[in-house]
């Protein structure tokens, strides 16, 4: 179980890592939109997705025995 | 879709900075910041020594670096060519004006109200607050600060806010309303022009078809949009004369 | 039973017990940590003006002064946690272990430091912080510096000193006293079974593993910030964010060294610090010294042998001209310790004086290279042809960078007297009553 949600975690956390910089990086974006984000505080989902991903060493260690 | 470039004839240029005056009045910049300069610039060794002046607004670049580097994104470029700044977004990292190989950036280093000459002029005074009406500066321009273009970014005009950066805007508030940028109108021997580039039979186009334009540190990459006429560009070991004596 | 009734008194390393040595030291960096706070609140109202930084072109001044170039160096200096505990646990190098969370604590805290130096160094810095979550580009060079850095190094250093500590947590608990809920809270129930030393031990293997990537980017693109730039010579070249690593590498263990030397004399802790400590540390802060000497001679070795017209201007200025006297200075700054410590090396015998006065001379070299890599381009680097500018910090901005090493001390100071700051070994753990 332990190992299934800290995969989980780093799942979520690189997922959100992803959606966050693709949003933040309009690439190919032309004129003034090549200067805005695609959806507003995507870079602060980026950030949100680096600290889930290492918050995976949390669950990892902190998440409670089950019960014999 | 409309392109706008601006071509300065070096051949005309004698260096009056009526055109750095103008700049100044029409967009309310702040102590020491020139967003037209007029570069006098000498070559050689006396008795060979060549004077020359050059003429530099922002060159509003294609493949602008500060556009690049802009972390927030209040540096912008629109598809008329203009790249302007959102004075609401900047958050005064500076980090432009280090990108920029032309130096056209200006930081407003001061709060504005405290950032025009207030250590020559008392603005306090009774005397000069019954001429000024209180307004600092006194020639306030009322299109600034106004928002502007499909964007609806307040980007014209200086002395917005304190800690932000400002450069030339090629007159977004005037351009919009039909009207040439203050630098082009006012010059008195017409060595600044400006237009639709993207228009064959714009005046400009003509001219640019008729000249050699070349264009201001070229093996920069940037692309700039101001192109130059006549002249050359400055040599690498040109040393400038009349630089503005003011820090703020 | 006898042994579980202790009182606070006895807690380990000094913890909850503040000497007058200690409270001397808190003092005076709480009063340069204020004068710091005064000093900004000074450029807060009046705004940058009050700092000697002026605009690049016709205002003849350099727009990037020693704010950024702290920026850059406590960034570096950030270097040397996980360095070390990538050296523990990656190349199973156990002898560095009692100085792990020192490491780790100077990452924490030197990080903490390089994100408020950048926050100081903004014109509008609240609208900074909540811009930059909003707004940031990737396409930016400071992306990769706010996202990877201060978000995510910060977050997994943070990660790692804590999960790291959960041990010595759980011993401390036991302890009644104002701290026990303190250490309660960091153990989380840790019980030292061999199934929970063995999860620590692969977690802290893979975290380690993960974030030194993580480090290698975010001092790269810290690198990128200035080696990106065509438009200023002295900043645009290839070599930049390889040479940002490396002397992230010298300043860190550097201040590794000099820590380690004032913990292990503050604390008595001779025999956990050992000098096979400082042997390796030595060795370390060689290898990274050789390294980034290797780029220093490349450089200037290209400047000297052909430089373009536009950046002659430049070289001059460092080589022969106003910033010679701190190019040289740190250049020898570098050299002599690299020379003293490969000495040491060669003989294999290591003198903790000597380290901690190269641990110093380094960190100074590195402060002087920071600052030449920031100001002599925009004073000296203009590729049109603006008049040569001037740069000289005003009282504000040394106040400021006053300020912030004196909150570093602040923290380390005010986190060993919390916390143990070495692991706590056997010896400890039983306390015999005084």
């Amino acid at each position: 179980m332990r190992k299934t949600w800290t995969w989980v975690t780093i799942l979520i956390g690189v997922v959100l890592m992803i959606i966050g910089y693709f949003g933040s990086a309009p690439w190919g974006a032309a004129g003034v939109r090549n200067s805005d984000p695609r959806f507003s505080f995507a870079p602060a989902l980026f950030v949100v997705g680096v600290v889930i991903a290492f918050s995976a060493a949390l669950v990892y260690e902190l998440l409670p025995r089950r019960r014999r | 879709m409309t392109k706008y470039a601006m071509v300065v004839d070096l051949d005309r240029c004698q260096g009056c900075r009526a055109c750095t005056e103008a700049c100044k009045i029409e967009n309310n910049t702040t102590q020491g910041a020139f967003w037209m300069h007029v570069f006098r610039f000498e070559e050689g060794k006396f008795p060979d020594t060549k004077v020359s002046f050059l003429p530099r607004p922002c060159q509003h670049c294609d493949n602008a670096p500060c556009v690049k580097v802009c972390p927030t994104g209040a540096r912008f470029k629109r598809e008329d060519g203009i790249v302007l700044t959102d004075s609401d977004r900047c958050i005064g990292c500076r980090y432009c004006e280090l990108a920029c190989p032309y130096g056209v950036n200006y930081f407003n280093w001061q709060k504005p109200s405290e950032a025009y000459y207030s250590e020559v002029i008392d603005w306090e005074d009774a005397d000069i607050q019954g001429i000024t009406g209180g307004a600092i500066p006194p020639y306030k321009n009322p299109d600034l600060g106004l928002r502007y273009g499909d964007e609806q970014r307040r980007t014209a005009g200086g002395g917005q806010a304190k800690g932000v950066v400002e450069k030339c805007t090629f007159c977004v508030h005037r351009v919009e309303d039909g009207k040439l940028p203050a630098c082009v109108d006012t010059c008195p021997v017409q060595a600044l022009r400006f237009g639709d580039v993207e228009d064959p039979t714009s005046p400009i186009s003509e001219f640019l078809r008729e000249k050699n334009p070349w264009t201001l540190l070229e093996e920069a990459g940037t692309e700039p949009l101001v192109k130059y006429v006549g002249g050359k560009p400055p040599a690498s070991h040109a040393k400038e004369i009349e630089r503005p004596e003011v820090r703020v | 039973m006898a042994t579980d009734v202790r009182s606070k008194e006895q807690l380990p390393q000094g913890v909850g017990r503040f000497s007058a040595g200690w409270k001397v030291f808190i003092a005076l960096a709480f009063v340069v940590f204020a004068f710091g706070v005064f000093a900004y609140t000074r450029e807060l109202s009046n705004g940058m003006v009050e700092t000697g930084m002026r605009d690049v072109g016709t205002m003849g001044g350099a727009t990037w002064g020693i704010y950024i170039a702290m920026v850059v160096y406590f960034i570096g200096v950030s270097f040397a946690g996980i360095t070390v505990a990538a050296l523990i646990r990656i190349l199973r190098l156990e002898k560095l272990r009692s100085i792990a969370r020192m490491a780790e604590l100077l990452t924490v805290v030197s990080l903490i430091l390089g994100a408020l130096a950048i926050i100081v160094d903004l014109g509008q810095p609240v609208r900074g912080v909540i811009n930059l979550f909003r707004y940031a580009r990737p396409q930016s060079p400071f992306f990769g510096t706010f996202s990877l850095v201060i978000a995510g190094y910060l977050f997994a250093s943070l990660v790692y000193l804590y999960l790291g500590g959960r041990r010595d947590a759980a011993v401390m608990a036991k302890y009644p006293g104002r701290l026990q809920w303190f250490h309660r809270w960091w153990a989380a129930g840790y019980e030292d079974t061999e199934e929970e030393r063995e999860r620590h031990h692969k977690s802290s293997f893979w975290m380690a593993l993960a974030i030194v990537p993580l480090l290698i980017i975010a001092h790269s693109t810290l690198g990128f910030v200035f080696g990106l730039q065509v438009g200023r010579p002295g900043w645009y070249g290839t070599l930049q964010a390889p040479a940002f690593v490396a002397l992230a590498g010298v300043s860190g263990i550097g201040h590794i060294v000099i820590l380690s030397a004032i913990i292990r004399r503050v604390l008595r802790a001779e025999a956990r610090i050992t000098e096979a400590v400082f042997a390796w540390l030595g060795k370390i802060l060689l290898l990274f010294l050789a390294v980034y000497v290797y780029f220093m001679s490349v450089e200037l070795f290209t400047l000297l042998y052909a430089t373009p017209e536009v950046e002659k201007r430049l070289s001059d200025a460092l080589i022969s001209g106003e910033y010679a006297w701190i190019y040289w200075g740190s250049v020898a700054v570098l050299v002599i310790p690299m020379a003293v410590l490969a000495w040491q090396a060669l003989n294999r015998r290591w003198n903790v004086g000597l380290l901690v006065a190269s641990g110093v001379l380094v960190n100074l070299g590195a402060i002087g290279k920071r600052y030449l890599i920031v100001v002599p381009s925009q004073t000296h680097g203009t590729l049109l042809p603006y008049e040569v500018g001037s740069y000289s910090p005003s009282w504000v901005e040394y106040g400021v960078v006053a300020g912030l090493f004196a909150l570093g001390a602040l923290l380390i100071g005010l986190f060993i007297k919390a916390f143990p700051v070495l692991p706590i070994d056997e010896g400890e753990e039983v306390m015999s009553r005084a």
